[in-house]
């Protein structure tokens, strides 16, 4: 199925910079704020979001329409690039980049705010993820957004590895549920 | 494969669909999908839509204009990406030695970092092993450009072609010189062994005059070079090529130990 995006994918892959620069406008705005809120930082989230439209445009030739949407290939892209960034942040010891929902770490489990609240004090709309109940929507964002790796949301949570991957998998199907058919 | 075998890897397919898979499981998995598993596939398409759906749903953030403005910038600086043209049969050669390096590498790679189970390690060495492919290729295309220029070089009725025959130290070595008194030529050699360090190997030139320096070179681990040679000064006949060992600078006049001459 050929979409906008697509065909601007294919026209990229000829060397068509206006091409690009409708996909930019089209795409970054959608995966700024994502990088945003895993780097926290202005300034880095704009370099990764260089970096990324830039291996887009290098790797246009790559994408694969029967693979997935050109939206999917840019956020995992964005997700990935602004993951590596914060990870070797972290190795350097520069600065702490809290992996937690500001909310997550202060609340304690018997109090945490619920999803209207959560959304609220972050000054966001309500997201289908805000709509999780709270263990697997814990689990996805300590995975998605704060890179940890399954062991380390283990140690974390203080949980088997066996339950840290059925919450990831639960979590996941019930926003695949949610986003296809939003209430 | 059964529905009860294949369980496992739905979970699996979920956790590495959030980039969170390490260890044995990831391997486990990486090798699953290898094996091209399409429901497995169909699951991560399905999980990365979802993900994209919900960066959808946040509201949209203008980044700032310098970040565009940079890009478009480099994309003009930069060349075009590659097309998909008919690739002629030397650079499709070309391209098939870069691709059977990169597939070594890469498997190599692979096998090194596999318990480090990290997709942002890996996706640094990705970029280190592509900027080697390059670093490569860059290599082959220059090796064939001489190649390329000797050849025709060759089909000149006025090139000739001298042998030189390995001396003292090096009586295995052997060189080729294609000459041609205008343009100059190419000197190539042969089982000449490796300069020591410091040192370099230097050709000279003679006429009926004392001998000309004609530039320095290395051999590379097989013993072999390919070294142009610029066209003797105003035109003289050249009538003995001669290569020395000298120090890694080189000398106006020879001094080291002779190691290829051709007859005169």
């Amino acid at each position: 199925m050929a979409t906008i995006g697509a065909d601007l994918v294919r026209q990229m892959a000829a060397g068509d910079r206006d091409a690009f620069s409708v996909f930019y406008d089209r795409y970054a705005p959608v995966v700024f704020p994502l990088i945003l809120r895993i780097v926290r930082e202005r300034a880095d989230a704009s370099d990764v979001l260089q970096e990324v439209f830039w291996e887009a445009w290098r790797d246009a030739q790559g994408y694969d329409a029967s693979r997935g949407s050109p939206e999917a290939w840019m956020v995992m892209r964005a997700r990935t690039r602004a993951i590596d960034r914060i990870r070797s942040t972290r190795r350097r010891g520069e600065t702490f980049v809290a992996p937690l929902d500001e909310n997550l770490a202060a609340a304690p489990r018997d109090s945490a705010p619920d999803a209207a609240e959560r959304a609220s004090n972050r000054g966001t709309i309500m997201t289908a993820l805000d709509r999780l109940p709270e263990a697997q929507r814990e689990v996805i964002e300590l995975a998605y957004y704060a890179g940890l790796t399954q062991t380390e949301i283990a140690e974390r949570i203080k949980q088997p590895l066996g339950t840290v991957k059925t919450r990831i998998r639960l979590g996941l199907e019930r926003l695949r549920e949610m986003v296809k058919a939003p209430s | 494969m059964n529905q009860m075998n294949h369980e496992p890897y739905e979970t699996l397919a979920a956790t590495y669909a959030v980039g969170a898979l390490d260890g044995q499981d990831l391997v486990d998995f990486e090798r699953h999908l290898a094996g091209g598993c399409d429901v497995c596939q169909a699951a991560l398409r399905e999980s990365a839509e979802t993900l994209a759906t919900l960066a959808r749903s946040r509201p949209p953030m203008i980044p700032p204009p310098a970040v565009k403005e940079e890009l478009l910038r480099r994309i003009v600086a930069a060349p075009a990406p590659r097309r998909a043209t008919r690739p002629r049969p030397l650079v499709w050669a070309v391209g098939t030695v870069a691709a059977v390096i990169a597939g070594a590498a890469f498997t190599g790679a692979f096998v090194a970092t596999r318990y480090e189970a990290r997709l942002g390690v890996m996706a640094r060495e990705s970029a280190a092993l592509r900027a080697r492919v390059e670093h490569e290729e860059a290599a082959l295309r220059e090796q064939l450009a001489v190649y390329r220029s000797a050849a025709d070089l060759l089909r000149d009725p006025q090139a000739q072609v001298v042998t030189l025959r390995g001396l003292g130290p090096s009586p295995a070595a052997t060189g080729r010189v294609i000459w041609h008194p205008a343009n100059g030529g190419y000197l190539f050699v042969a089982n000449l062994p490796s300069a020591p360090a410091g040192k370099a190997y230097e050709l000279w030139t003679i006429g009926d005059a004392a001998p000309q320096p004609a530039g320095l070179f290395q051999v590379d681990a097989s013993g072999r070079a390919a070294h142009r040679i610029a066209p003797a000064e105003g035109g003289k006949p050249v009538k003995v090529f001669a290569v020395t060992l000298e120090v890694e600078a080189g000398v106006p006049k020879p001094e080291g130990p002779m190691v290829l001459a051709s007859a005169k």
